[in-house]
């Protein structure tokens, strides 16, 4: 039978010179000092050991016996005479002398020497709960490390800085100045660029039990925006099919136009091919810039500074004739600023109106950050399940992410996803080929 | 030649730097950086163009003033955020290891600063700077207690460790006790959302949003780590806040928590105020000497009333009046003072011992139903001057008293429609008195019955609401939000029609007044017809509009004409002239009518007149704006005018 064995794997011997003729240099160092003799040596008394003990230290007795059976050739001459046990029966019960290590519990020894022996108790033993928050903890998931107390002093009253001792010729330690970006206001979300309020007040449509007009108003107001987000999706719907029936309409007759081309002869094939003749070097050529002459020069810079004079003269005719009406102008332009104001005054007063209620903000067209802002849930009761109790009221909206949403809208923090799993590595599967590893 | 400049090295470039830049600089991981940022206040920011800011082929999203960053360096939290990365270091390097204890104690340690001497963080300093002043910090309240109140009722998760939503439940107790203490809510209102409150401490107005309870759904779109970090910082906020709050009225912070009333849910109940001026236990004690005893009198009209309900209340319908009959006869029984104005209350009220309205149910023994909320209710009738409130022994502890059928019980809050076949069935009111357990819909008599919203709409207008008007099932009236500014002009159904009406409204309706007069002779099935036809009218309206005026210019013409006609024949015959001396109301009111229209023509030829001078554009965009104004009065006007035919209708029947 055949030995499998690696080629890589070695003999399992120590490595070794394969002679030694000095006793000096690399050659002579511990590691490449040749022990096969003695390793072959030591393996022999191992043998004899699971054989019944170490020959050499046996009495003579345990050595020889008296042959008693007869001769030992006669299965070899008569093998048909005798029965022969079985390989695997050979193989079994080549036991060896040693007794094999029990591995029943046995029991501790009865004798003592007095001491009573301290209980083993793992002291250092960690749970699994906590091996796995550990591990959390070095993935950098630690929990707040906020020491939130309870205030015991005022902080807005909070005694002002000691005098410096005049003896004490340290210099004093220089905070850092705070920068004024850092009391800039937050990048408003809204298109007017205005703070929206942390809390918009809410207006009587909001209300668990509403008059009806307001009611009705909002109730309007958010189905034809649901109809409209409806309409657009419909639309949006309908592209999309009619682009990939365009697509694939496009790629039929690209088969099409494929197949008669497989069926027309060589010939007419020639000029797709790029063979085409009669039509080489036709390109006109591009006219190189040349250089001016004096004339040319002399010629440009004059009818420039006519130009230039021209212009100074209209100028200097407008200016007169704006001098003597310098009134009405003056006039104009204090109504015109005037307007701009009172326009300006009207905006602000409606913009203030409008942005402290709840209601559609009109939102910029530029994000902040990667994502775009979360949609606002749809905040509104419908008139079936209108309630007039209080009891019945069934809330709408969902607080944690109305908050969420403020934060972002108001530029606290840019806009995230929220990402449920790790990105995992891409794996490719490859074939090893360590079977060619393997000699017979 | 002036020294080229190299690209990057001046402008937007140096002003501004990314996100990956800034964590770099600051040598912190993106969560820590992005938890430092919201503790001190840095937000993104947008430069005019981005290509000019970053360098890098991939396009960068978030940018920071480089300042800002800069200055984020000196912040002592920097250290404390790299102490920690170096824990996690070294404890990563353990596990790496398989020395599983080893991690444990350098994780121990850490989070057991007491017996490492390492002392954790707070942010007092970062509180101290973003709000250099105490104003400054209310002003950012608003967000600070609506995030606060929000996180005490979510269910702890694994995000939300129930540690920190009981600090915040804390907190928000505490800041509710000051409220009461120092009456400053003003305003609340019960939206679809969850109620506002608005508060004035100390001349700032401060609004809040609390979440109705057990109603939060965790959903996966937001982002819990930056939200918790937000609580952290407003935790801290807010318990300065209350510090500073409570000092200012002589209370000690933190006031004395009772942990096992707080596992019995008294919430309010479980926190014991102490200082030098106010004595918190006050409230906690009943008062005996203040114990209501119904008045013989009223006792009797109840009585009788009950009688009649358990003979006649066969017949279902009726008993619904009934029971509006018996408040009314009850009101009347006791009513000694004449209502102060036309329109005002008719119920007793209870004379303000205080200036201000806060003191509005001082007097008050409310007993809260088990189906009521209590949380909202308790805080909102304690912060506006009760000091005894009870509630059922289901809605937890610290209640005034849970005994239903406690006499000093002034007034019930109940939001159960009432179900009269219950009444049926027990004997008489005397029996009342004596039963330990009052079943469903049993009636005490000698005290109010209120829905919850009579105790809304009482505290936002500052008055007490007729509570027959808020009895069990009754048809309550709308919910108006306190917090809508008043527009000129705008229908406001809380006035009466004479306050807001237009001048030619008002003219109008005394015009129509006498038109129905004449009718109601002639054909008293009028008001009836016009409701059935109430649409048709309203498309019609607007035409109708438009042809009075036409009228009108017209009659004016006609009626100037005449009275030339008139003075020429006096010329004649040389008498002296004596216009329409016939009806002097009717032509006063012409007169008016006339004035009227002649300042609107006015008016409008000056806005006219106006409109030339303007720019195309701009005339567009006041023609535009004036649209819409129209729109919105008209439809005011509408409103109103319908309130005037229901009022006229009302005083019609009961005349």
């Amino acid at each position: 039978m055949p030995v499998l064995r690696s080629a890589t794997a070695g003999s399992g011997e120590a490595p070794k010179q394969f002679n030694q003729p000095s006793r000096k240099g690399k050659k002579a160092w511990r590691k490449n000092v040749d022990v096969t003799e003695v390793e072959e040596g030591l393996q022999e008394v191992n043998n004899e050991i699971i054989r019944g003990g170490v020959i050499r230290e046996k009495a003579s007795e345990d050595l020889f016996t008296i042959d008693t059976t007869g001769d030992s050739k006669i299965p070899q001459k008569f093998p048909k005479h005798v029965k022969k046990g079985l390989k695997a029966d050979e193989i079994i019960n080549r036991r060896s002398a040693v007794p094999a290590v029990s591995m029943r519990k046995r029991p501790s020894d009865k004798t003592t020497d007095g001491v009573v022996p301290a209980k083993r108790q793992r002291t250092d033993w960690v749970s699994h709960k906590d091996l796995a928050r550990l591990k959390k903890v070095a993935d950098g998931h630690h929990e707040n490390t906020v020491a939130v107390r309870d205030a015991t002093f005022d902080l807005w009253d909070a005694p002002a800085p000691v005098a410096q001792d005049p003896t004490d010729f340290l210099p004093e330690k220089i905070e850092a100045k705070v920068p004024k970006s850092m009391k800039l206001k937050p990048l408003s979300l809204l298109a007017n660029g205005k703070q929206a309020p942390a809390v918009p007040k809410p207006t009587g449509g909001y209300s668990y039990n509403p008059s009806f007009p307001e009611y009705e108003s909002r109730l309007a107001e958010e189905s034809t925006k649901a109809l409209e987000a409806e309409q657009k999706r419909l639309e949006a719907e309908a592209a999309e099919a009619a682009k990939l029936e365009a697509a694939a309409k496009s790629a039929a007759e690209a088969d099409a136009a494929e197949e008669r081309a497989n069926m027309s002869e060589w010939e007419e094939d020639s000029e797709w091919e790029g063979f085409q003749s009669g039509v080489e070097d036709e390109r006109p050529s591009a006219k190189q810039p040349k250089r001016k002459t004096q004339a040319q020069r002399n010629r440009i810079k004059r009818r420039k500074e006519e130009e230039q004079l021209a212009q100074h003269k209209a100028n200097m005719k407008a200016r007169r004739a704006q001098e003597q009406r310098i009134k009405e102008i003056a006039a104009e332009v204090a109504e015109k600023e005037k307007e701009k104001a009172l326009e300006l005054a009207k905006a602000a007063e409606q913009d203030s109106d409008a942005d402290s209620e709840i209601g559609e903000e009109k939102l910029r067209r530029r994000q902040l950050g990667k994502y775009k802002l979360p949609e606002k849930d749809l905040e509104l009761v419908l008139p079936d399940e209108l309630q007039e109790s209080l009891r019945l009221l069934k809330p709408e909206g969902n607080l944690l992410k109305d908050r969420y949403r403020s934060l972002l809208l108001r530029g606290k923090v840019e806009s995230r996803r929220h990402i449920p799993f790790k990105k995992q590595a891409k794996t490719k599967v490859t074939e090893k080929w360590t079977h060619k590893d393997f000699v017979l | 030649m002036a020294r080229i400049k190299k690209k990057g090295q001046a402008g937007a470039a140096k002003n501004f730097v990314t996100r990956n830049q800034a964590i770099r600089k600051l040598q912190l991981s993106l969560p820590d950086f992005r938890k430092l940022c919201i503790w001190k206040g840095i937000y993104p920011r947008e430069p005019r163009s981005k290509k000019k800011v970053s360098k890098s082929s991939t396009a960068s999203t978030t940018f920071y003033y480089t300042k800002d960053i800069q200055y984020l360096l000196h912040e002592p939290l920097v250290q404390k955020f790299r102490d920690h990365k170096v824990l996690e270091k070294k404890i990563s390097r353990a596990l790496g290891r398989g020395d599983v204890s080893d991690a444990a104690r350098l994780e121990g340690n850490a989070s057991r600063p007491d017996k490492t001497g390492k002392p954790t963080y707070t942010l007092d300093h970062v509180v101290r700077e973003r709000y250099p002043t105490f104003v400054d910090a209310l002003r950012d309240l608003d967000d600070c207690l609506s995030m606060l109140f929000l996180f005490a009722n979510l269910p702890s998760t694994s995000m939300v460790p129930a540690k920190m939503i009981a600090r915040c439940e804390r907190l928000c107790l505490e800041f509710q006790h000051y409220l009461i203490v120092s009456k400053s809510l003003t305003k609340s209102f019960l939206s679809i959302k969850g109620i506002y409150y608005q508060a004035n401490i100390q001349g700032e107005e401060v609004l809040w949003l609390v979440p109705y309870k057990f109603n939060q759904r965790i959903v996966g779109d937001v982002d819990f780590r930056i939200m918790g970090t937000f609580v952290e910082f407003y935790m801290t906020l807010l318990g300065f806040v209350n510090f500073r709050l409570y000092t200012s009225i002589g209370l000690k912070y933190p006031p004395k928590f009772d942990a096992v009333k707080d596992e019995d849910a008294a919430e309010l109940g479980a926190f014991t105020l102490e200082g030098k001026t106010l004595v918190g236990s006050e409230e906690q004690s009943k008062l005996e000497d203040v114990a209501h005893k119904p008045d013989p009198k009223v006792q009797a009209a109840v009585n009788k009333v009950l009688k009649n309900m358990t003979n006649g209340a066969a017949n279902d319908d009726a008993s619904m009046a009934d029971t509006q009959e018996a408040d009314e006869d009850a009101a009347g029984a006791i009513d000694k003072f004449e209502p102060a104005a036309p329109g005002g209350d008719i119920l007793p009220q209870p004379s303000y011992t205080g200036t201000t309205p806060n003191n509005l149910f001082s007097n008050f023994t409310i007993y809260l139903s088990r189906e009521t909320p209590r949380q909202p209710l308790e805080f909102i009738l304690k912060s506006f001057g009760c000091k005894r409130v009870g509630w059922d022994a289901v809605l937890g502890g610290g209640a005034f008293t849970t005994d239903e059928l406690d006499p000093s019980i002034t007034h019930q809050i109940v939001d159960r429609p009432p179900i009269q076949a219950s009444m049926n069935e027990e004997g008489d009111g005397e029996d009342n008195q004596t039963a330990q357990k009052l079943a469903a819909n049993r009636r005490v008599p000698g005290r109010i019955y209120i829905q919850p919203q009579w105790v809304w709409d009482s505290v936002n207008d500052g008055e007490l609401k007729e509570p027959h008007v808020y009895a069990p099932g009754a048809s309550l009236p709308p919910h108006l939000s306190p917090f809508v500014r008043k527009v000129q002009g705008a229908y406001d159904p809380t006035m009466s029609l004479e306050e807001q009406e237009t001048e030619r409204e008002a003219l109008e309706a005394g015009d129509d007044d006498e038109e129905v007069d004449a009718d109601e002779t002639v054909e008293g099935m009028d008001v009836a017809e016009d409701d059935e036809d109430e649409d048709e009218e309203e498309a019609e309206a607007d035409e109708d509009e438009a042809e009075e005026e036409e009228d009108e210019d017209e009659d004016e013409d006609a009626d100037e004409a005449l009275q030339r006609q008139i003075e020429l024949e006096a010329e004649m015959s040389g008498k002296t002239v004596n216009s329409k001396a016939a009806n002097p109301k009717t032509k006063a009111k012409e007169d008016a009518k006339k004035a009227l229209a002649k300042k609107a023509r006015e008016e409008a030829e000056d806005l006219d007149r106006a409109k030339g001078m303007l720019s195309k554009k701009k005339r567009k965009l006041f023609e535009q704006m004036q649209y819409t104004n129209n729109k919105k009065s008209a439809e005011d006007a509408k409103l109103r005018s319908k309130r005037r035919k229901l009022e006229k209708e009302k005083a019609n029947g009961k005349a």
